[in-house]
């Protein structure tokens, strides 16, 4: 009766879980906003499809707080900084993006905080946050505040390099679905990717220009090692056709030297 | 030639070589209406063989540690020369193992060589055919990347289903309560030794018996394709008249072993990542579960009859119910006949049951 019982119980719990893989550990700020309805519970659905979710950034490393105890989780004392002010969204982000926090205070759009200049939020949202591209820059973003044509020099000026970076960017992953160790080459596209984007935040297509030279020297570099990757496959499937030339050509004389012996007998 | 006559000799005296030659080499006779089929045992061989010597070579470099083994694939792949060959042969050999094997089945049905009095010899194989499939479980799992680890979690998740025990199956499995690094050891051990072991000790048996009754005479151009055999007592199926082993038929199982090499090093030379989705080359994160998970190509019908049921103990029982019809088949299949055209009923049930598969492996890729 009692083992029954367990291999009912056994047979529920099968039936009743949804996926064959065991969860992952959800922190309490997750269990408890994502089953909230309407404002409360939209950063949640928001953030699951941002870069920060894709790289385990969660809601604690920008707010704060305690993310394991649920009665605790929004305390002061245990770290919780809330929703930040508007002038104080740079400080907020720049926390991790140094750099940039330092180039946009220095910018046309850094002196404007406050005073209704754009904030780190205003292009690249705030838990929907995607990896930075050249589609940020588009006019109905910048012409809240001004006309697009000023975005537009810049844009086009960062257009030819983007791409570039693009393509580098699918030739990478392309090899990394081969097995190739593309480490070192993600680092490299990574560090050059970041610096170039972050040039935007400088609003000034005179510096994107100057700088544009030495990031596409080194995109030139990262070419280099891709193209010597291509080499060394290309070398792969020459030899592989040798191969398999070898082989045929094994296969036919085995098989004429059995018909003669077949002949014989 | 002089000295080779002198090699001869000298074995000659100790071994009684001409008398061994004799008997299993050139006066080792098979059925002049054998065919190219029946050489895919020796392809089989090796495969196994090809795949313990590319086993050994990874064994050099891979590190059987959760935290190093991802690694140590990337640097096999990347750093070791001829590494990514050898990766590849492995992996592709493994699927080519199944792939083969299965064929080496279908021709064995359809020509009636299972029938009495080859039973234990259908019994071994069929044990092979589980092992062959145990092997390439466990393989899957050594590179520690995402697809290992979630395949891994599933197909050792199906297993749970069973009453009772289930859940101390899994366990037993993993080592654990969830695929973790003691999964990985087990899986190591399993692979390298214990299994490919059971696999060698079980082709010779297969071997002995295949020797011991002698070759089955293929249904095919022949007027009585009746199964000879009486049982009323031990008789060796000699083939007087027959095509010698060496050198006839030996250059036959050669061919076939070139023609299955060029295929071969088509695929390892121009798409070994046929058998590689994105997440193989993930390195293992048990926090992240990958969108779709899916079995290799040979699971599919079983992970889609999984999904069919909609209770999962059903599943598995539905196809421990095939597997064990499958094994006790020649004590069901009494028939004499071996000719796949005289047996409709056979004929029916076998070209069904291959239509089953190949339709449930389609559905389970696509679903």
């Amino acid at each position: 009766m009692l083992r029954a019982t367990r291999a009912t119980v056994i047979l529920f719990l099968i039936l009743m879980v949804p996926a064959l893989a065991p969860a992952q550990e959800e922190i309490v700020c997750i269990s408890c906003h994502g089953t909230l309805p309407g404002k409360l519970g939209e950063p949640v659905k928001l953030w699951k499809g941002s870069i920060h979710a894709e790289n385990g950034i969660a809601c604690p490393s920008c707010h704060g707080g305690d993310p394991r105890d649920m009665a605790n989780a929004m305390k002061p004392e245990r770290g919780f900084l809330g929703a930040p002010k508007e002038t104080d969204i740079p400080a907020f982000c720049g926390r991790c993006h140094i750099g940039v926090e330092k180039d946009y205070l220095q910018s046309a759009h850094g002196k404007a905080l406050g005073m209704g200049g754009p904030t780190c939020v205003t292009c690249h949202g705030n838990h929907l946050v995607v990896r930075a591209s050249l589609d940020i820059i588009n006019e109905k973003t910048c012409s809240q505040c001004h006309g697009f044509e000023r975005a537009r020099i810049i844009r086009e000026a960062m257009a030819q390099t983007e791409s570039h970076i693009v393509a580098i960017d699918a030739g990478i992953n392309r090899y990394k679905g081969m097995g190739i160790d593309t480490e070192k080459l993600e680092k490299g596209l990574f560090a050059v990717r970041n610096r170039f984007h972050t040039l935007f935040h400088n609003v000034n297509v005179e510096m994107v220009k100057n700088e544009a030279v030495g990031i596409n020297a080194d995109l030139g570099k990262l070419d280099s090692t891709l193209a010597k990757i291509a080499e060394d496959l290309d070398r792969r499937k020459i030899i592989g056709a040798g191969a398999v030339g070898l082989a045929l050509l094994a296969a036919l004389i085995l098989y004429l030297l059995k018909r003669s012996y077949d002949r014989e007998e | 030639m002089v000295l080779f006559k002198k090699i001869a000799d000298w074995l000659e005296v100790r071994l009684g070589l001409r008398d061994l030659v004799d008997r299993e080499l050139t006066g080792y006779l098979l059925p002049r209406n054998i065919n190219a089929w029946y050489s895919l045992g020796s392809i089989l061989l090796f495969i196994f063989a090809l795949q313990v010597v590319t086993g050994i070579l990874l064994l050099i470099y891979y590190v059987p540690d959760a935290d190093r083994a991802f690694r140590s694939v990337t640097t096999i792949m990347n750093e070791v020369p001829f590494g990514w060959l050898i990766r590849m042969c492995h992996a592709v050999g493994s699927n080519m193992m199944v792939l083969i094997l299965l064929f080496h089945m279908l021709s064995v049905l359809f020509m009636g060589s299972y029938k009495s009095p080859r039973e234990m010899n259908w019994l071994s194989g069929f044990i092979l055919l589980n092992l062959v499939m145990a092997v390439s479980l466990t393989g899957y799992l050594l590179p520690w990347s995402q697809l290992s680890f979630w395949a891994t979690t599933v197909a050792t998740n199906s297993v749970g289903t069973i009453p009772v025990v289930g859940g101390r199956l899994v366990e037993f499995l993993r080592g654990g309560t969830l695929v973790g690094p003691a999964t990985l050891g087990r899986f190591f051990a399993l692979h390298v030794a214990v299994i490919p072991l059971t696999i060698a000790a079980l082709v010779g048996l297969h071997l002995f018996l295949l020797e011991r009754i002698g070759v089955s005479t293929p249904p095919f151009g022949m007027d009585d394709t009746r199964n000879a055999w009486r049982g009323e007592r031990f008789e060796y199926e000699g083939h007087p008249g027959g095509i010698p082993f060496f050198p006839n038929y030996l250059l036959q199982d050669l061919t076939s072993i070139a023609i299955y090499l060029a295929f071969f090093f088509l695929v390892v030379f121009f798409d070994p990542y046929l058998f590689f989705p994105k997440d193989a080359f993930l390195p293992a994160n048990p926090f992240q579960t990958p969108a779709h998970i899916k079995p290799e190509w040979y699971f599919l019908a079983n992970y889609q009859t999984l999904k069919i049921f909609p209770s999962e103990f059903v599943g598995l029982a539905v196809q421990g119910m095939a597997m064990t019809f499958l094994a006790l088949l020649p004590f069901v299949d009494r028939g004499k006949e071996k000719h796949p055209l005289k047996r409709p009923l056979f004929l029916a049930c076998s070209v069904g049951g291959i239509l089953l598969w190949l339709g449930l492996t389609i559905w389970g890729h696509y679903s």
